[in-house]
């Protein structure tokens, strides 16, 4: 008896589903129950429903909007400045890389490092009395930014997550920009375009699915960013650098509110997935 | 027929040895400072008692220091009988009480530790843990760049020139025994090069203002000894008051001016210790377990209890201590381990072995030659220590972090003083109710 295409697609993916439901759907699940209910620690075993109630009690909190509205500035910013950062390095150094392939593996060890090891470091990096960076800064010129005050904090957050992070976007450009077929610009050439118009012509625009898919999982890395934030500065003066994912930490884990952290993490959940089905969509159109 | 009765004897010791394993009193502790030393320590010499039944010896589990309150909470709740007794915290006590039983301590517990340290291991009167080690805190200064100070005719005009200018009063340098809080922040103001471009160091002071709970215990010895409190007796919110808002004014303007590092808003305990380590500050006020770190690491520095204010001189304390869990599997072999450590020998024993617990100057005076930075701890927690109306009820910790978040954003200029104040007043009418 032969199998259906269909039928063997889900013979083949139904391991990976069960594995997942048993890893991910308990979880899930819970949270979702604990969403609907009145929870805390001390009612842990026995959450009574309540309906939307904490769906309205984190819409009408300013910090969770608060919370949103960093998160969308944080994640559009390192989004926009990886993309453009690794498109720039991929596009230059292409041609150095064709013959030297190990300085890959060089760019991309910052990628290798636990994001929550970059919040210390940087909290070790940065201290005015026990950090390189501000060392040099007195030794060389009497004075140096406080990278870490409230003036600074966002932008010193904003440049950490891009240095750690461009690589990954680096890494993806690369590959699409050496899948480019060499006849494509060799014809170009032969027509006499110039370098520049060759980028923004043809190179560009046959990258552009990789630049959209980089663009879209840094954001959403970049929107539910925690590790380093949370190591380096916390939730910052007057939770001026709490992201969403620092929202609902404190939520659950601080003030123990459960019912109202897993009805945030819903929220939370529910746009990510709109804007992954917005850009699925994209995608097709533009195929 | 032999096979079966091998089989039989060997499941039967087999069930034997898995209950003594069980029967064993698992005790959560403090991880990876003087605490776990000293814990280990003392378990040791219970271990080693003759009387003691093998199936109440002590076995200690220690989990990571990071969130290790966040993680204790989540197994209190869940009912986790992986330990019999564990760390407690005066300010967790009410948010963990429902997760645990009262103790009965040993009859020497009172002369041993006082009423004041026994009192941070209580909630709604009853003791919930055996106190271990206790925080508070100490003003550190360099007493050599007083000593200056107070030795120069100049730069005594200047000081009074800069107290005027900023604090409104014309003070004079005093000797750091005699300091109000108003000296402190005169002293702050004036070594600093913000301030006083030919002070010798860069700050005078370092004042941690990082959104986080253990900031809001050392700013509020300041408050209090303006007269402030949590609630009043009737249970009313009593925080938006002069002396909270007079003291949170003077912490912005010592930050505005430049007297703590621009960054002391990402700063906590191991921050400010590197300021002052580095030789850039001239006093600040830190937890007395910093003592051992800073006392060494500059020229001539020397601790006292924290400043005074109208109302007297206070420090915040708060312990670290052992409760019994709920859920444990052999209560009664940790209500043993958690009487003996209210003793004399237990005490004395976990102080010995780089502990540090409030005890009664008779008790602390056995061990002056020792340890006596604990004579001084045992002496300022006797007379100045104190806890917020509220400071052990359960949510304790969620108006720690409520202030935090409040204090903060007011210092970092993201709110008013009066939404601050109106913020949490709002907050601590929710969570104290």
């Amino acid at each position: 008896m032969r199998l259906l295409p269909s039928q063997e697609n889900a013979i083949l993916a139904s391991p990976m589903v069960l594995f997942l439901l048993a890893l991910l759907g308990f979880p899930v699940v819970l949270s979702i129950v604990y969403g609907f209910s009145e929870a805390s620690f001390q009612s842990l075993m026995s959450p009574k429903l309540i309906g939307f109630a904490n769906f309205q009690l984190v819409l009408q909190d300013s910090a969770f909007w608060d919370a949103a509205w960093f998160s969308l500035r944080f994640g559009l910013i390192t989004a926009l400045l990886e993309c453009v950062l690794g498109l720039f390095l991929a596009v230059y150094l292409a041609p150095l890389i064709r013959e030297n392939g190990w300085m890959v593996a060089v760019l991309i060890i910052p990628m290798i490092v636990a994001p929550a090891m970059i919040g210390l470091m940087y909290r070790l990096v940065l201290h005015e009395f026990a950090g390189p960076v501000p060392y040099y800064f007195y030794e060389w010129l009497g004075w140096s930014p406080s990278f870490l005050s409230t003036g600074m904090v966002f932008k010193t957050i904003v440049v950490a997550e891009t240095l750690q992070w461009t690589p990954f976007a680096f890494l993806l450009f690369l590959t699409a920009y050496q899948a480019i077929p060499q006849d494509i610009r060799e014809a170009a050439s032969v027509d006499g375009t110039r370098p520049w118009r060759m980028f923004w012509k043809i190179e560009l625009p046959q990258m552009m699915p990789t630049l959209f898919v980089a663009g879209f999982i840094r954001f959403i890395d970049g929107f539910r960013v925690f590790d380093n934030i949370y190591t380096l500065v916390g939730a910052g003066p007057g939770g001026s650098t709490t992201s969403m994912s620092i929202y609902i930490y404190e939520t659950f884990l601080r003030r123990g509110e459960i019912g109202k952290a897993m009805a945030a993490a819903i929220l939370l959940f529910v746009v990510a997935f709109a804007i992954l089905a917005l850009g699925q969509s994209l995608m097709r159109r533009r195929r | 027929m032999m096979l079966s009765r091998k089989f039989l004897c060997s499941t039967a010791l087999a069930v034997l040895l898995t209950g003594t394993a069980n029967a064993e009193v698992t005790v959560l502790g403090w991880p990876g400072g003087p605490e776990e030393t000293a814990l280990r320590a003392v378990t040791e010499i219970y271990n080693a008692k003759a009387d003691l039944a093998d199936e109440d010896k002590v076995e200690l589990l220690f989990t990571s220091r990071d969130g290790f309150f966040d993680k204790l909470q989540v197994d209190l709740a869940a009912g986790s009988t992986a330990f019999d007794a564990n760390l407690i915290a005066t300010y967790s006590i009410g948010r963990y009480a429902p997760f645990l039983e009262p103790i009965t301590l040993s009859d020497e517990a009172g002369s041993v530790f006082g009423d004041t340290v026994l009192s941070t291991m209580q909630f709604d009167g009853a003791q919930y843990g055996v106190p271990t080690d206790l925080s508070l805190h100490f003003l550190y200064f360099r007493k050599d760049l007083i000593d200056a100070l107070m030795a120069d005719d100049a730069a005594r005009t200047l000081y009074g020139d800069i107290s005027e200018k900023y604090l409104g009063e014309r003070l004079a340098p005093k000797n750091p025994e005699e300091w109000t809080w108003r000296d402190f922040a005169a002293n702050a103001l004036y070594f600093s090069q913000s301030v006083n471009p030919d002070s010798p160091t860069r700050y005078g002071t370092v004042i941690q203002m990082k959104n986080l709970l253990f900031n809001m215990m050392v700013f509020h010895s300041l408050p209090r000894s303006y007269g402030a409190n949590w609630m009043d007796n009737d249970g009313n919110i009593t925080v938006d008051s002069e002396a909270y808002r007079n003291t949170l004014e003077l912490a912005k303007m010592l930050y505005d001016a430049g007297a703590t590092p621009p960054d002391s808003t990402s700063y906590e305990y191991a921050e400010a210790n590197a300021a002052y380590s580095a030789g850039q500050v001239a006093a600040m006020v830190q937890w007395n377990a910093a003592a051992s770190d800073l006392v060494g690491a500059q020229p001539e520095t020397v601790t006292q209890a924290p400043p005074t204010g109208p109302d007297g001189r206070f420090t915040h304390i708060h312990g670290l201590g052992l409760g019994l869990n709920a859920a444990a599997e052999n209560k009664e072999g940790a209500r043993a381990f958690l009487q003996w450590l209210s003793t004399e020998e237990a005490a004395l024993a976990y102080a010995r072995a780089d502990g540090a617990p409030g005890l009664t100057p008779a008790t602390a005076g056995k061990l002056a030659e020792e340890r006596p930075d604990l004579v001084q701890v045992g002496d300022y927690a006797s007379n100045y220590g104190f806890v917020m109306n509220g400071g052990t009820s359960e949510n304790a910790l969620s108006v720690y972090e409520a202030q935090a978040k409040e204090f903060t954003g007011y210092w970092a200029g993201t709110q008013s003083l009066d939404e601050a104040m109106s913020n949490i007043s709002a907050s601590m009418t929710e969570l104290l109710k």
